[in-house]
């Protein structure tokens, strides 16, 4: 790993979808241990960008690093390495329905072929941060938006990974339980992991100091501290 | 690569898609079983016939009133052979006397022949490995050339057919076979693939979170390996059955059917080419999807 350059670094990024442009050469950066979000309107590129972090998607001119890596020079087999540093709350969540809440957060381990035992504890802990040990054996759908949008969260975190990338994290939640889980967020911040947060929701970064950058039509239109 | 998780996935899966599973696993076993029942036969045949050509021999008729040394000669040369096993010298009163001792009970037969009409001949047996029509043909001609010799006979026909059998058996076994294992891999193959979409938004969930190649298909790897074991091991039992059922039983009646030779160390590896043939399958499968 890279030690001293950015955690994510964007130069020049551009990505289309079917010839329509959804970003526009994008230049920026996230510092290593740094918490950021990123807003625009819907349809803006938000989750697009999650998606070339996470490489789900490529670029197709400029190059994106992750922690030093070139991500589109990594081979078909370093791309899962690089994505077990990475943890995602997925807009659509992606909850397998045929697996139980535990079951759910726990593939985030067993995919890191780490020891049964370790896995009890650690997803056990990790339940307890999003308020959600009493669901553990409950499925998907049982389970209200809100909870579900926190077992994302769980597993996405689960892992300890050094980057955490979350697409509109609250868009399902009151603003109480929103409230939660920034506050988890900037707990599992506070212990040095680089979040970059999507959100249309301008209450979660008003007056956090963080740096914000806005999107509009696949443009990066602004970078501002709130 | 095949983690403890992987055989729960693994198992996971032969559950939930049971009766796909289940069906590919019958339809192995059908193709193991229609191989085995083959080869059964075959085996059986080849066992009844594979001692025939020890019976078979050449005779080498040699002209008449040939000296001592001449004989010796022709021995000598027959024997110098490689493809040559044995030569027996029957003298023509040797001859002579066998048949009368043949014709003990029809002595009538021979009444007013006091001059014995017999030649001198040897009798030659070959190597088993020159018992082909071909090479017998051949060795019946040089032979012949041989001077002081008369005549040749042997059963050409018999020993003909008796090699055109086996050989055609041997040849349309090893078609069947081949035939069936490429279908039964394609089983396996067409299995996995459908399991393989039946969970692809799982498995793009699993790669997403960072799995690797060898985590996303060592379960598949496994499945295939479990249904073609079950198929071989179920072909395995219904032999035992029909062997100790069917067979037996039958043979208490028909004696014929006891003398069946039942090949079990070779059937005791039917779910290993299970196994293998599943395992093929999955590997080529995967093999052809994107990861
Ligand atoms: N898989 C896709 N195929 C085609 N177009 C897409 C795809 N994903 C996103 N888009 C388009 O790209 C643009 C940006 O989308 P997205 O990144 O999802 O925006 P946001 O997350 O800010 O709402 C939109 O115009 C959207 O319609
Ligand atoms: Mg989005």
């Amino acid at each position: 790993m890279d030690l001293d350059g950015p955690m994510i670094h964007f130069q020049n990024v551009s990505k289309e979808y079917d010839n329509q442009s959804a970003l526009h050469d994008i230049t920026l950066s996230v510092e290593k241990g740094e918490m950021a979000f990123l807003t625009g309107p819907s349809g803006s590129g938000k989750t697009t960008m999650l998606k070339l972090v996470y490489l789900a998607e490529m670029p197709d001119h400029g190059s994106i690093t992750i922690a030093g890596k070139e991500a589109t020079s990594l081979g078909e087999s370093g791309i899962p390495l690089i994505r077990r540093h990475i943890g995602v709350v997925f807009q659509d969540f992606r909850l397998l329905d045929n697996r139980n809440v535990f079951e759910n957060v726990a593939l985030a381990l067993r995919i890191r072929g780490i020891a049964e035992r370790e896995i009890k504890t650690r997803v056990a802990d990790s339940l307890k941060t999003v308020n959600l040990r009493h669901k553990a054996d409950s499925y998907p759908r049982q389970l209200s938006g809100g909870e579900q949008q926190r077992v994302v969260i769980a597993r996405a975190v689960v892992a300890e990974p050094t980057v955490l990338l979350a697409d509109e994290p609250t868009g399902n939640l009151d603003p109480e339980t929103a409230e939660g889980v920034m506050r988890t967020f900037k707990d599992i911040h506070a212990k040095g992991t680089t979040i970059l947060i999507a959100t249309h929701n301008r209450e979660l970064f008003r007056n956090s100091g963080k740096r914000v950058f806005r999107l509009n039509a696949g443009n990066l239109v602004g970078v501002e501290v709130c | 690569m095949a983690s403890p998780y992987a055989f729960r996935l693994a198992l996971q899966s032969l559950s939930k898609d049971f009766w796909i599973n289940l069906l590919s696993m019958l339809t192995i076993f059908a193709g193991l079983f229609i191989i085995s029942l083959s080869f059964f036969i075959f085996y059986n045949i080849d066992a009844a016939t594979r001692n025939l050509p020890e019976k078979f021999s050449l005779v080498v008729y040699l002209e008449d009133n040939l000296p001592k040394e001449k004989v010796d000669e022709v021995i000598a040369s027959v024997r110098s052979r490689r493809e040559v096993a044995s030569v027996k010298y029957i003298s023509k009163e040797d001859a002579f006397r066998e048949l009368k001792a043949t014709l003990k009970n029809s002595q009538y037969v021979l009444e007013g022949i006091d001059d014995n009409p017999l030649p001198d001949s040897l009798e030659v047996k070959l190597r088993r490995d020159a018992m082909g029509s071909e090479p017998v043909r051949k060795f019946a001609e040089t032979t012949r050339k041989i001077p002081g010799v008369s005549e040749v006979d042997y059963g050409e026909k018999f020993l003909s057919t008796l090699h055109d059998i086996r050989n055609g058996m041997r040849t349309a076994g090893i078609l069947l076979a081949a035939i069936l294992s490429t279908g039964i891999i394609f089983v396996c193959y067409s299995t996995v693939k459908i399991l393989f979409y039946r969970r692809n938004d799982e498995i793009e969930t699993f790669k997403l979170l960072g799995a690797t190649k060898g985590f996303v298909r060592a379960p598949f790897l496994i499945e295939g390996a479990a249904i073609g074991t079950t198929g071989g091991l179920t072909c395995l039992i219904a032999l035992y059955l029909l062997h100790h059922v069917v067979i037996l039983r039958i043979g208490a009646s028909v004696p014929v059917f006891k003398t069946l030779l039942f090949p079990a160390n070779i059937f005791l590896s039917l779910p290993l080419v299970g196994m293998f043939l599943g395992i093929s399958g999955a590997a080529i499968a995967l093999g052809r999807l994107k990861y």
